[in-house]
């Protein structure tokens, strides 16, 4: 076999592609030919960075929509806030000419007002903080056993708190209740399912007796999944939310 | 109070035909052209430009250093939010648009690993202790030392065209031998194995240029 004919083999050679007997043939030709031997050198460096490469993978449709209606929403925020408020021009030229009495007098009906603008304002901070630190959830969804799972165990339940965060995400709280730890080299994880299409809101382990809490995210559209579900995944495999189902419940 | 979860949030389906026709323009500028576009009123099509060529990337080096595919996907949303904001920050005579971008990426990616760790710590006092699932994967100085690397190779793989990323992805990432490649794809053969030999002289062009530019992320 020439050069010629073996190179535009041999990255199907270096990728494994080849069928047997074609890969016999270009060993036998690199047993005698350095400059091909190389060539295969180089391309072995090129078929090891690939394995730094991701998975191939599309982000989800939906964020980029969610992403340009932020910007777009924080456009229009902006620009509200840059639109020109208060008194006008003839009101401030009209206010310089108010004489000191008037000015003084218009102080004593102006202060109390001010003072009890204030007080309005420092009482709905109180609350508005109050609310940042406690703030109760907008759906509480219960979640129990499969028949297979609750099988055997008491006391085995969990609840999802659900709270629409600023960034559009909505936090989803879970306690749960005598939640077994997951076999070894598995971890648990949280689905928002509607018919086929599935929405992860992210993983966690768990350590069997008392309660345990977690705190996820999801995107804003698992809204229109109304079906939660925690299934036990494999480390090694993609989540699928197929089989191994724990604990389900519904949006009521 | 008990709500309905489908409640909860705004529906977002504004100007779709609009956005299509202005994204075609963008797709036409230089990455650096769209950034200056991103302080004017062009800012959706310019940003929708840059989505469509670096998504992938941030999504799948995110979910390669993140491990998880909501995080990755939070990490799309910070990232580009990101670009809009400090668009001005961004000054072509430092490095090109994919390095600043992988900073950016890289910052954000660190943000949310601490961020998740900190959602683990949340549980209060009296409670079970929990654990992320992944807790033996990279920390942030491991992020910074990968992720390189795997931008790099990533970038080089979206310079390919559609026919050539396609052979490699079903023959490297899918397993297949040339030939089940032609079978699956219908293509002869021998095209597959031009199309591969053509591809890897591109890989390897690509990851060459990459390796000078090593210093522009220090």
């Amino acid at each position: 076999m020439r050069c010629a004919e073996v190179h535009p083999n041999l990255a199907a050679f270096v990728l494994d592609g080849l069928e047997p007997e074609e890969a016999a043939e270009i060993r036998r030709h690199l047993a005698s030919c350095h400059r091909c031997r190389d060539e295969v050198r180089e391309l072995r460096k090129v078929n090891r960075a690939l394995e730094a490469a991701p998975p191939p993978a599309d982000p989800p449709s939906y964020l980029k929509d969610g992403i340009l209606s932020r910007v777009r929403a924080e456009r229009l925020s902006t620009s509200d806030k840059e639109e020109p408020q208060g008194s006008s021009i003839e009101d401030r030229t009209g206010s310089s000419r108010t004489s000191r009495f008037n000015r003084l007098k218009d102080l004593r009906v102006v202060l109390p007002s001010v003072a009890a603008a204030a007080i309005v304002v420092f009482v709905a901070l109180g609350v508005f903080f109050g609310f940042l630190r406690e703030e109760p959830p907008v759906a509480t969804i219960q979640l129990v056993p499969t028949p297979r799972e609750a099988v055997g165990l008491e006391g085995y339940w969990g609840v999802a708190e659900i709270r629409p965060q600023p960034s559009g995400n909505q936090q989803v709280e879970l306690k749960l209740n005598n939640f077994e730890e997951p076999k070894p080299n598995s971890y648990y994880e949280l689905w928002f399912v509607s018919g086929e299409e599935r929405i992860s809101a992210g993983s966690f382990t768990s350590v069997g007796e008392g309660e345990t809490r977690v705190l996820l995210n999801v995107a804003p559209q698992a809204r229109n999944y109304r079906t939660l579900l925690i299934t036990e995944e494999h480390v090694d495999e993609r989540p699928t939310s197929g089989e191994e189902v724990a604990l389900k419940g519904k949006v009521p | 109070m008990v709500v309905a979860a489908g409640d909860i949030l705004e529906s977002d389906g504004i100007g779709r035909g609009q956005r299509s026709v202005a994204s075609q323009r963008a797709d036409e500028l230089t990455d650096e052209q769209c950034m200056t576009r991103l302080s004017g009123p062009e800012v959706e099509a310019a940003l929708s430009a840059l989505y469509d060529r670096y998504s992938r990337t941030v999504y799948g080096v995110g979910f390669k250093i993140l491990g998880n595919r909501s995080l990755a996907e939070e990490l799309v949303q910070d990232v580009f939010l990101k670009v809009w904001r400090s668009a001005g920050t961004f000054d072509p005579s430092q490095g090109s648009f994919s390095t600043w971008l992988y900073r950016v990426t890289r910052s954000a990616a660190i943000d949310l690993y601490r961020k998740r760790t900190s959602r683990v710590r949340q549980v209060p006092d009296g409670a079970r202790h929990i654990a992320a699932a992944r807790d033996s994967s990279a920390g942030p100085q491991e992020i910074v030392d990968e992720s390189w690397l795997s931008w790099r190779v990533s970038r080089a793989l979206e310079v390919l065209d559609a026919p050539h990323r396609e052979v490699i992805e079903l023959a490297y990432f899918g397993g297949l031998s040339q030939r089940e490649v032609s079978e699956r794809t219908g293509v002869p053969l021998g095209t597959v194995k031009t199309r591969t030999a053509s591809a890897f002289r591109r890989l390897r062009r690509e990851l060459a240029v990459g390796d000078t530019s090593r210093e522009a992320i220090r």
